[in-house]
């Protein structure tokens, strides 16, 4: 079970909790033991759970049911004090909500016309500068910048030309939000495209197809300049790139690595050590890596143009928790190594990882 | 016959028999020699020596051995006396034999028993040796266990002092919180005083009240700080939209759902099918050179079908499918003309060609199957075989759900189905 043996990172399993409805996706609530699961029970309702870690166990602090199934959620785009959870639902309709009071949300919008994949927020939670915004992507093709004060429109819009067949946006990520006017949004396609975003220039940056359909994308750090983006896919593939060279004909570059026969679902980097991400696969396992920058990062090609050169991925740890796909993943922002996953075996694990100061 | 070795020489003791055979320039082996507790044998064909012995002995402890010439017996006897003779005196023919024959059986049985012995402590060693790696693995086993056990229990215990950590620097932050708070809703206040001294309209005031509650107890500081911040951050973005092309492939299908090698296969079909020119060239050199090419004859067949000169649309095909019998197309549009022209035979004798030309099913040739049905469809319906045609126009519809005219003309041949039905 362990690659590195019992001297590497362990993950230890804290907490195994069942649950009677359909996981999509678990977030820590920021400076709390708290955590918020949310899916859609069996009748078709979404259901928003609040628990907390007591001693060994998952205590259920409230249960919230709304009408429609909840797909995925963040806390990225609000202030510590208010922590309002963003949620995209099944519908299309994004909402934001306050978790004290959650009859009515505090934003509404039915912001597509089918279910929204996958949702991201900056410029909340004290991190990054500038406006808080929140991205969704949805199944009809669409990704959608949003400003909670700015009702009903996008800020941003980025729609297939017309008369193009759509393919399902899978995944949307924010990076690049390191002063005020700077922000980036990646998108990943069903067919494996991924292009990247520019809103201040409000243009397409950058985009390349790894022909397998993008399961997810992440930036390491939201805001800082541009570093290092994770894409997975499809068939056990991931691909990270180096994002700080971008050259003129071949964009960024990357190195890909295989690491399970199954889907990798999610990928999401720690938020102390943004070197050490893990990918959470179809076959119920976790892998956790480790980047390991090239001794030159830039490169001259033949003309004199600059390019990136990609590092290298290492495994730390794997383990396999389950036999049902791992399909959300979240790192605690407040605790080292505290990450809860969920899986569609109607389990939220709470994992804690050890050893992270020694990688 | 065999050769009698009769020079032996023998002595004895009380205890032991000595006998030594000389066997000039024979190789022994210990297979030669065979001796059970009262005959012994030695036979090294021709050669043969044998002897009943007088007395029994003890054939586990004798030894022979083997060297220069001489096989040297070491005997020892069962019973410490002295031996007449090496053998038996008046042993005759008959004893003789069974003497040997239950020599034979009784070193038979010797042999049998001892293999059984060392059967069965082969499979005690073995399981033995199981057991062994057995207790290895487990003491491995929970070795790994107790650490992994032990890594659990300290970081759960770190937990939980982290926990605690929280807790009680939430609840100093509320405790500052609300001195704040307090202080600020009294400055608050006085400035409200002033401001309807002055204007008469608080702004403030009802913008507090408005505001909807935020978490818990932080109350209304939160709005203070929210109003505040607000002014700093950047006003929401200037609405505008990024239009987005997808990567396009040949066929426009993501790897996932790609049917490449048949996609593949269609592609070189057609390409193959372009270049074979299937016919016999003597009949047609005095053809001019454009009127060789399927493609300029197909052409022209359009052209006439457009007008509605069928007949010569139909020579112009059978023309083309002389030169190139593999072109799909062909035969698609010589059917719509047979079906024009009422050869309905024609008409599904072509339609068929065309299908099964068509193949593999791939969205490149949707269209061109989806034609072929419909009108082997309609000349079925035509000879009033409307089972037939009923079930090529939904095999159309299976391809081309969305289109309404095959959907009313099937819904036609049902209610024409179940009408003569209803008739006879």
């Amino acid at each position: 079970m362990s690659a590195a043996g019992p001297a590497g990172p362990q993950l230890v399993v804290h907490v195994q909790h069942a649950l009677t409805y359909t996981l999509f996706d678990c977030k820590w609530v920021p400076r709390s033991a708290r955590l918020l699961c949310l899916g859609s029970a069996a009748r078709g309702t979404g259901l928003l759970q609040l628990y907390e870690l007591q001693g060994g166990r998952l205590a259920l602090l409230r249960e919230i049911e709304k009408a429609e199934p909840i797909k995925c959620g963040t806390f990225g785009a609000t202030s510590l004090q208010q922590r309002y959870l963003a949620t995209g639902g099944f519908g299309g309709n994004l909402n934001i909500w306050n978790l004290e009071a959650p009859e009515i949300p505090v934003y509404s919008v039915k912001g597509h016309k089918e279910i929204i994949n996958s949702i991201d927020g900056v410029g909340g939670l004290g991190v990054g500068e500038g406006a808080p915004e929140i991205v969704t992507g949805s199944r009809d093709g669409t990704v959608k910048v949003w400003d909670p004060r700015q009702k009903d429109t996008p800020v941003a819009n980025m729609e297939p030309v017309q008369g193009e067949s759509k393919r399902d946006c899978w995944t949307v990520a924010f990076g690049n939000a390191y002063n005020q006017e700077e922000r980036v949004v990646c998108a990943g396609y069903d067919n494996g495209d991924i292009k990247l975003f520019d809103l201040k220039t409000m243009s397409l940056r950058w985009e390349t197809n790894i022909k397998n359909g993008v399961c997810s994308v992440e930036f390491d750090r939201k805001d800082v300049n541009m570093n290092k983006l994770v894409a997975t896919s499809l068939e056990g593939k991931f691909h990270v790139f180096d994002m700080r060279t971008q050259h003129p004909t071949k964009g960024f570059a990357s190195v890909s690595e295989k690491a399970q026969k199954s889907t990798i679902w999610q990928v999401r980097h720690l938020p102390q050590n943004r070197d050490i991400f893990m990918t959470s696969g179809g076959a119920g396992s976790l892998h956790l890596w480790k980047y390991e920058y090239p001794s030159q990062r830039l490169k001259k090609d033949s003309e004199g143009a600059e390019m990136g050169v990609a590092g290298s991925v290492s495994l730390l740890q794997n383990v396999t928790l389950s036999t049902q796909p791992i399909s959300s993943l979240d790192w605690s922002p407040d605790k080292k190594g505290l990450c809860v996953c969920g899986a569609f075996d109607q389990t939220v694990r709470v994992l804690i990882v050890t050893k992270l100061n020694k990688v | 016959m065999p050769v009698w070795l009769r020079e032996y020489s023998w002595r004895q003791s009380g205890s032991a028999v000595y006998l030594s055979l000389p066997l000039r320039g024979l190789r022994v082996t210990p297979a030669n020699i065979f001796c059970t507790d009262q005959y012994l044998k030695v036979s090294i064909p021709p050669f043969l020596f044998e002897a009943v012995l007088y007395a029994p002995i003890d054939d586990t402890n004798s030894t022979a051995k083997i060297g220069n010439g001489v096989i040297f017996f070491t005997l020892y006897k069962k019973e410490v006396a002295m031996w007449d003779s090496l053998t038996l005196a008046n042993a005759n023919k008959e004893t003789l034999q069974y003497l040997r024959e239950n020599a034979v059986l009784k070193a038979h049985e010797k042999a049998k028993e001892e293999t059984e012995a060392k059967k069965v402590t082969k499979q005690e060693h073995k399981k033995y040796a199981l057991e062994a790696t057995m207790k290895l693995e487990e003491a491995e086993r929970k070795r790994i266990e107790d650490l992994k056990e032990k890594e659990r229990q300290k970081v759960t215990k770190e937990l939980e002092l982290w926990k605690k950590q929280q807790e009680d620097a939430e609840k100093q932050k509320q405790v500052q919180k609300e001195e704040k708070l307090h202080q600020e809703v009294e400055q608050l206040k006085e400035k409200k005083k002033e401001k309807i001294n002055k204007t008469g309209i608080s702004n403030e005031g009802t913008s507090k009240t408005r505001l909807k509650p935020t978490k818990g107890c932080h109350g209304s500081n939160s709005m203070f700080s929210e109003n505040l911040k607000e002014e700093q951050l950047p006003a929401p973005r200037s609405a505008a939209t990024i239009k987005i092309n997808f990567t396009s492939r040949v066929f426009p299908t993501a790897l996932r759902e790609s049917r490449i090698t048949e996609e593949e296969e269609w592609l070189h079909k057609q390409a193959e099918a372009r270049r074979t020119i299937s016919a016999d060239l003597s009949e047609l050199q005095d053809l001019k050179e454009e009127e060789k090419n399927p493609d300029w004859l197909k052409d022209k067949g359009n052209k006439m079908f457009a007008t509605g000169n069928y007949l010569a649309a139909v020579n112009a095909y059978n023309l083309a499918v002389r030169l190139n019998n593999k072109l799909p197309l062909l035969y698609l549009n010589r059917a719509a003309c047979h079906l024009k022209l009422r050869n309905l035979h024609k008409a599904i004798e072509d339609s068929s060609k065309a299908l099964e030309l068509l193949t593999p099913l791939v969205p490149d040739n949707e269209n061109a199957r989806v034609k072929a049905y419909v009108r082997r469809g309609t000349a079925f319906c035509q000879l009033e075989l409307y089972t037939e045609g009923l079930q090529d126009y939904e095999a159309a519809l299976k391809i081309d759900p969305k289109n309404k005219t095959i959907e009313k003309d099937a819904e036609k041949i049902r209610h024409l189905i179940q009408g003569t039905m209803q008739d006879s």
